[in-house]
């Protein structure tokens, strides 16, 4: 284990912003902190850093103690959500400010500034001001900066989140590959569920200061614990089970799974039947409401009979129009698919 | 982890918060002394005399005050001119504020700089100019024999509109500076006409610095009484009593009563302007979009001719105080002459030097110790922050004289170790400092809270220790700010008469004193000349400071505060 949490909590006046938060994060691991706004991700990766102090619980290290020790002296490196470079400084005077303070022989530093430059490959942009940098430019600087005094855990606090689209998408791979080629623990703090899915080894669902669960991107898609989970990662149709019937009609639930009060289906695991008899067993009967075409997929809106009950699926969008043209319509949904949420 | 163990843990982190907040207290304590030292001090020394009598302690003086008919009038007096001179400025400034930020209007860069042209100058610069054009040996009376009687009232007035004009102007222009373009937008798409956009989007947005301009130009004409003197006559306001109590008849007791009741309308305003300010910055947003002026040829054309008007006003004042500077004798013999630049008076140009070694000084002081101010508050919280920052901005409720008057008192006594400073240079500059405090420091405040944060934690996590943090970071990032703030004690020390009044000794002579006593004797070219050389300073060093920076690439530092 190299970073362990344990029974973390932060109270800001009366509101607790982290309760209790036991963790322990496997060296070399990419972990993502994933939740909405006000969840308290960020504040526990301050925790993490040194930037904030816990009131409660301890910071582990290789079985050392940090919690008490300074942001300074923990050897983390950062890489902030807003551009935090030094704006008086040129890209290579900032990656090389850590080993500045360590007070390190001149030739060194700038050794070592030029080598991470190369890593981040920006090689021809050292002399520049942050100002002359584009967004991407100066989260890489960033980024070699935070690596510079070689650091034993990097955290990344939505370290992507005020960049374009594409410029992101093509930095999340690059991240990715320096931190499997460096293999430093690594701990980023997001609200993109698929930054999340598409980086980490694991990540940390959070929710009002809790962790709501932990898992890889698979588990948490395939079986999510909780309707926080399954609406947070991917969509999930969420249906009120009464009895094992559902708008009246019977559910073939597993048989692990009978009286659950709470069920979701992926849209994707809805199946459509066009033009089947209403009455076949383990169909339900439905009525197309709308139809949302988005070229290679589409998502019908369907009514569950007159139960004001309405349900998504989603299909491949050349199928839409056989759907469409049907005159009755109904779904199954097969037991598999099924997931209890309770 | 055990329960306990856990709450072990807690207890002992939460002490150590309460630590870290504790060790807050003791640089708190280092920048708080000299405050309290030279602002808080001095001011319990005005308020312990105003109460003292022959038979101790009591409200006898205040009592006198009341009853006599004299002070009544007189302070009837300040607030008549206050008040209409305070309405007059808003008026001039908003328009001409109004014409630069949202006008298309030609030459704007250059009405800037008109506007702020009297700063440069003494503050009773405007009554000198008006006494050199109007006054009973004025050109124009000589000229036309019109017998305009400008000594009183109207005259203290119109030297008060003028002085307090670029202030006035300061603050709104900055309060128009910011305007989002979408509003306006919708206001013209949803049919309000110009002036319905005007009075329900435009007056509303710039309240804020329409008050903080209301309240400081309200402090600065009660306070002021370099033009009162000049051209007052025997109209006698409040400020102008308070010299004639002090200086004239040696009556310190009288002098801190009139200076006390100075205190409380300065001392309401400002803290009103200072809750009211604070509101104005949190009007525009982010995804803003600039206003930018559209052309409108009625409008231009008529806020040209307001700022023209205006304009000719300053620079006539200007104008003529230096060309009387260079004339044999005022207004009879008006050949070209240098004579009175060879300052054949009573200590020679050696005030000039004077001034010029004080405002150096205080520019130096005053940089470290707002910049110090500002630091502790803003980076080492602890239970003094509050009185601190109470004490930082205090000096803003202090009228001038009244802190002067408050020196004279505390420190005109051997037993006191600031004794050793008492009478020399150096306390005027500490004056200066203190007297200014509470602008440099809201200057430094202002720009330290905008460069915080971020850069603090990003170094902290890359290993880097406060002292470093402060001088690899945050003072080259605060250079700019630093070097503006110089200038402004600089400029301010350079042509201020009210807080170094008191404190001046015939050695010690300041040359905007100089200026006074010449005008006072009827030495009005003297007097002229002595104001050209303050202006003729201000503008080197403003031009030198202008060089410097943009060699050093900071071209969009604004040195004129």
């Amino acid at each position: 284990m190299a970073l362990a949490l344990s029974h973390v909590t932060k109270r800001f006046g009366s509101t607790i912003a982290l309760n209790d938060i036991s963790l322990t994060v496997e060296r070399g691991e990419f972990i993502c902190f994933l939740g909405p706004s006000g969840c308290g991700k960020t504040t526990l990766l301050r925790i993490i850093a040194g930037l904030e102090l816990a009131e409660e619980g301890t910071v582990m290290l290789e079985g050392r103690d940090l919690s008490e020790t300074p942001a300074r002296h923990r050897n983390f490196g950062v890489v902030f959500q807003s551009y935090s470079l030094f704006p008086n400084m040129t890209a290579l005077r900032n990656i090389g400010y850590g080993l500045e303070c360590r007070r390190k022989p001149r030739a060194e530093i700038d050794a070592r500034a030029a080598e991470m430059l190369k890593l981040v490959e920006l090689s021809e942009h050292g002399n520049k001001l942050p100002s002359q940098l584009s967004g991407g430019q100066q989260q890489r600087i960033a980024l070699a900066r935070a690596l510079a005094t070689d650091p034993e855990v990097l955290l990344l606090d939505e370290p992507l989140s005020a960049l374009d689209a594409k410029v992101r998408e093509s930095l999340r791979l690059e991240i990715r590959e320096v931190q499997k080629r460096l293999g430093i623990t690594t701990i980023m703090v997001t609200h993109d569920q698929e930054e999340a899915l598409t980086m980490a080894d694991r990540i940390v669902v959070m929710d009002t200061g809790t962790i709501a669960q932990l898992g890889t991107a698979r588990e948490l898609y395939e079986q999510p614990t909780s309707r926080f989970v399954a609406e947070f990662i991917g969509r999930m149709n969420i249906l009120p089970v009464e009895n094992n019937l559902f708008a009246g009609q019977q559910l073939a639930l597993p048989s692990d799974k009978q009286g659950a009060t709470m069920i979701g289906i992926r849209p994707e695991d809805v199946r459509i039947h066009a033009g089947a008899a209403p009455s076949d067993p383990g169909l339900i009967p439905v009525k197309l409401r709308n139809t949302i075409y988005l070229g290679h997929l589409a998502h019908l809106v369907l009514d569950v009979g007159d139960s004001g009950k309405e349900i998504v699926a989603e299909i491949p969008g050349h199928a839409c129009k056989a759907i469409v043209d049907a005159p009755h319509l109904a779904i199954e949904m097969r037991p598999e698919t099924i997931k209890v949420l309770q | 982890m055990s329960t306990l163990a856990v709450d072990q843990a807690a207890s002992q982190s939460r002490r150590k918060n309460r630590k870290s907040r504790m060790a807050g207290i003791v640089p708190a304590i280092i920048v708080g002394i000299p405050l309290a030292l030279f602002v808080l001090f001095p001011l319990t020394h005005i308020l312990g005399r105003s109460f003292s009598t022959p038979d101790g302690y009591g409200l006898a003086n205040y009592a006198a005050m009341l009853g006599n008919e004299r002070f009544l009038r007189i302070t009837w007096n300040s607030f008549a001119v206050t008040i209409v001179t305070t309405i007059l400025a808003i008026v001039f400034a908003y328009t001409f504020a109004y014409a630069i930020q949202r006008s298309t209007m030609p030459f704007r860069n250059l009405f800037r700089l008109i506007a702020v042209l009297p700063l440069f100058a003494p503050s009773l610069v405007q009554a000198q100019g008006l006494v050199l054009l109007f006054g009973r040996n004025g050109i124009i009376n000589r000229t036309f024999d019109l017998g305009i009687d400008l000594y009183g009232y109207w005259g203290i007035v119109i030297a008060s509109v003028l002085y307090v004009f670029p202030y006035a102007f300061l603050i709104l222009s900055a309060a128009l500076a910011v305007a989002d373009a979408r509003i306006y937008e919708s206001a013209e798409m949803l049919g309000a006409s110009k002036w319905r956009a005007f009075r329900t989007v435009t007056l509303p947005a710039t309240r804020y610095g329409l008050a903080a301009a209301i309240f400081v130009c309200f402090t600065l004409v009660i306070t002021d009484f370099g033009n009162p003197m000049v051209i007052g006559g025997d109209y006698t306001v409040l400020a102008s009593e308070v010299y004639n109590q002090v200086i004239g008849q040696a009556n310190f007791e009288m002098g801190t009563v009139i200076g006390m009741v100075l205190l409380i309308p300065a001392a309401i305003a400002a803290i009103v302007e200072k809750r009211v300010s604070a509101k104005q910055y949190a009007l525009i947003s982010e995804h803003s979009k600039p206003l930018v002026p559209q052309q409108d040829r009625m409008r231009d054309r008529f806020l040209l001719a307001a700022a023209l008007l205006i304009s000719l006003a300053i620079l006539l004042i200007v104008a003529v105080v230096v060309f009387a500077s260079f004339v044999h004798l005022w207004p009879y013999r008006m050949n070209f002459s240098l004579r009175h630049y060879a300052f054949d008076v009573q200590n020679g140009i050696q005030p000039l030097w004077n001034s010029i070694y004080i405002s150096v000084m205080a520019a130096g002081i005053g940089v470290v110790v707002v910049t110090a101010a500002a630091y502790v508050i803003e980076k080492f919280p602890s239970p003094a922050t509050r009185a601190l920052y109470f004490l930082s901005i205090l000096p803003a409720a202090v009228p001038g004289m009244v802190l002067g008057l408050g020196y004279i008192l505390a420190f005109n006594n051997p037993m006191n170790p600031v004794y050793a400073i008492y009478g020399t240079l150096f306390i005027i500059a500490i004056a200066n400092v203190y007297y200014y405090h509470a602008h440099g420091f809201l200057i430094s405040g202002t720009s330290m809270k905008q460069i915080s944060g971020r850069f603090d934690e990003a170094s902290a996590t890359l290993g880097g220790s406060r002292l470093q943090t402060f001088t690899k970071v945050t003072l080259p990032l605060l250079f700019p700010t630093l070097v503006g703030i110089a200038v402004f004690f600089f400029m301010r020390s350079m042509v201020t008469l009210s807080a170094v009044i008191f404190l001046i000794t015939p050695n010690t002579q300041v040359a905007a004193v100089s200026v006074l006593y010449l005008q006072d004797r009827g030495a009005t070219n003297q007097a002229a000349a002595f104001s050209v050389c303050i202006i003729a300073t201000i503008m080197v060093v403003l031009l030198a400071v202008r060089l410097l920076l943009n060699a050093t690439g900071h071209k969009n530092v604004s040195l004129i505060r």
